[in-house]
């Protein structure tokens, strides 16, 4: 399990940071000067996707190797839930981490990729302590809340890490092995990893928040529920300052808990992503129930 | 009576792996009572100049070294983190952290800031991507005693590419550019190398990847992630952090 060291180790350097989608090099290059500890590559972001209603699978090779070529920091780029291929393309590519994600459209509906056997590491969604568990088992080394991505509205995402929280929480309460075990099939992983997770009163690895995050304070608000770093997607370049924005939620997820920081890099910050509430999205479109 | 003497110890928690390195520390006092009984440890994430002044030994950890510079610019800490190298309290940075504490910089990025404490040329991502990351046990004996097999975690690491023993380097080509510390202090501790990987894939040459500067130490891989084993932090502590304030408190 060593290589799961490192890949597990790489996301433990991403902690306290913010992750960005960009879809360019240009992008890419205001992400990292913003200080963005990482970029996602992607060709659309999540809120075009979503207006767009086609099919969204992986991007174009050429313009995540641009990225790759234009900035210093951890470039990831997603595949769609269960497609190995693309994921053998990224890693040939030799992308620094896949997200197998909900945004892009299920490839399989049944079986998610088989994470383990790639070298480089994956990352994934969740929205409860049994779907973190699943990937963790399958070689996730890093997890991310769900959310409901390209909405700018990070109910969503608030939703899911309280939802981990209390799992575990309860979970802790459990005594006898036979509980345990009851509980561990009821979430479909090995007793193992559950009692893990019940030693460290944590998921045992990295957690993210993502989907739905558009402010400094929602990426604040993230970080106080225990997230250990936030993914922006549509947020920052749906915005009429991306590159103000971008600082201001790097700003913000590091001074999580100092209110008189944030206050001060949520002010004048220009329009900022309109966005689409989570009420009147219709259950069966929400990307959150992609994925299993 | 007995007093004891407090000592506090921060890790730089601007992005990155901080807890990991509270942690580790946390570990090395509870695991050893007896020998640490004549202190006190605090171990604080230091985000604010008033946090950083409390601190007797600053840690700066693993992270995106430019994620780090850039929040030490914008939240007014950068200053304060050049002045602090200058005093003679204990340093140490690993990977990001060493690259943050370097003289000079290659495959840096407009607008990195370095801290100038170690005078050392650092080579970001030295390894590559990724995928080149990997875990090695190395042999650091002979600098902490009886340290055998110690598991190392290189994760897109730097390495120490040059000893400035005699000041700045030039660049030695366009492509090639290097970043210079705009700190005008000039560690005169001699350079230590404490450790070299000598046959790394490929590269036939030794690549330096723990060196000591007087108060300042600076390593290319992280201890934090040594699953279980604290020897190295442990080590941090007694030969840097205690020597350091024995000493001021001697006087």
């Amino acid at each position: 399990m060593s290589d799961f060291k490192i890949k597990a180790g790489l996301a433990q350097m991403l902690k306290g940071g913010v992750i960005m989608d960009v879809v360019n090099a240009e992008q890419a290059k205001i992400a990292e000067q913003a200080g963005a500890c990482a970029v996602m590559a992607l060709e659309r972001i999540p809120a075009d996707m979503r207006k767009s209603g086609q099919v969204c699978r992986m991007s174009d090779p050429k313009m995540i190797r641009e990225i790759m070529e234009a900035v210093s920091i951890p470039v990831m780029a997603k595949v769609r839930i269960g497609h190995t291929v693309e994921a053998q393309i990224l890693e040939a590519l030799s992308i620094d981490y896949i997200d197998e994600s909900e945004v892009l459209t299920p490839a399989d509906k049944i079986n998610h990729i088989a994470k383990s056997n790639y070298k480089v590491p994956f990352v994934c969604g969740a929205k409860d302590l049994g779907e973190a568990l699943r990937r963790i088992n399958e070689g996730a080394a890093m997890i991310r809340t769900k959310g409901e991505a390209g909405t700018g509205d990070v109910s969503e995402a608030v939703k899911h890490i309280t939802i981990i929280k209390k799992e575990i929480e309860d979970a802790a309460a459990l005594k006898s092995e036979e509980e345990i075990a009851a509980y561990a099939k009821q979430l479909r992983v090995p007793v193992a990893l559950l009692k893990e997770v019940l030693e460290l009163k944590k998921l045992p690895v990295v957690n993210f928040a993502a989907g739905g995050v558009a402010t400094p304070a929602d990426a604040a608000l993230l970080m106080q529920l225990g997230c250990d770093g936030v993914f922006v997607g549509s947020g920052i370049f749906k915005a009429n300052n991306p590159a103000k924005l971008a600082k201001a939620i790097v700003n913000a997820t590091t001074n999580y808990d100092d209110p008189a920081k944030i206050l001060e890099y949520s002010t004048d910050l220009g329009e900022l992503m309109a966005g689409v509430s989570i009420d009147s999205i219709r259950d069966n479109e929400r990307l959150s129930q992609r994925g299993w | 009576m007995t007093t004891s003497t407090e000592i506090t110890l921060g890790v730089l928690a601007l992005q990155g792996a901080f807890r990991e390195h509270i942690e580790y520390f946390q570990k090395v006092i509870e695991s050893h009572p007896q020998e640490y009984s004549k202190f006190t440890f605090t171990f604080i994430e230091v985000k604010t100049e008033d946090q950083l002044r409390r601190c007797d030994s600053l840690v700066i950890p693993g992270g995106e070294s430019t994620s780090i510079s850039l929040i030490a610019e914008r939240t007014n800490l950068l200053q304060p983190l050049m002045d602090y190298v200058k005093s003679e309290n204990p340093i140490w940075g690993t990977c990001a952290g060493l690259i943050f504490l370097s003289k000079q910089l290659k495959n840096g990025r407009v607008g990195q800031k370095l801290l100038g404490g170690l005078n050392v040329e650092v080579t970001r991502n030295a390894f590559g991507r990724q995928l080149d990351s990997f875990e090695s046990p190395l042999d650091f004996s002979s600098f902490i005693p009886d340290c055998h097999a110690f598991p190392t975690v290189f994760i897109r690491a730097p390495v120490i590419t040059e000893l400035l023993h005699d000041g700045p380097t030039e660049s030695k080509s366009e492509s090639d550019s290097i970043f210079y510390s705009q700190n005008n202090y000039n560690n005169k501790a001699p350079i230590e190398v404490l450790h070299s990987l000598k046959n790394h894939g490929k590269i036939d040459h030794e690549l330096i990847v723990a060196v000591r500067q007087g108060h300042i130490l600076g390593t290319s891989f992280h201890p934090e992630l040594a699953t279980d084993d604290y020897r190295f932090h442990k080590w941090y502590i007694d030969e840097f952090v205690v020597k350091s304030k024995n000493k001021s408190t001697d006087i």
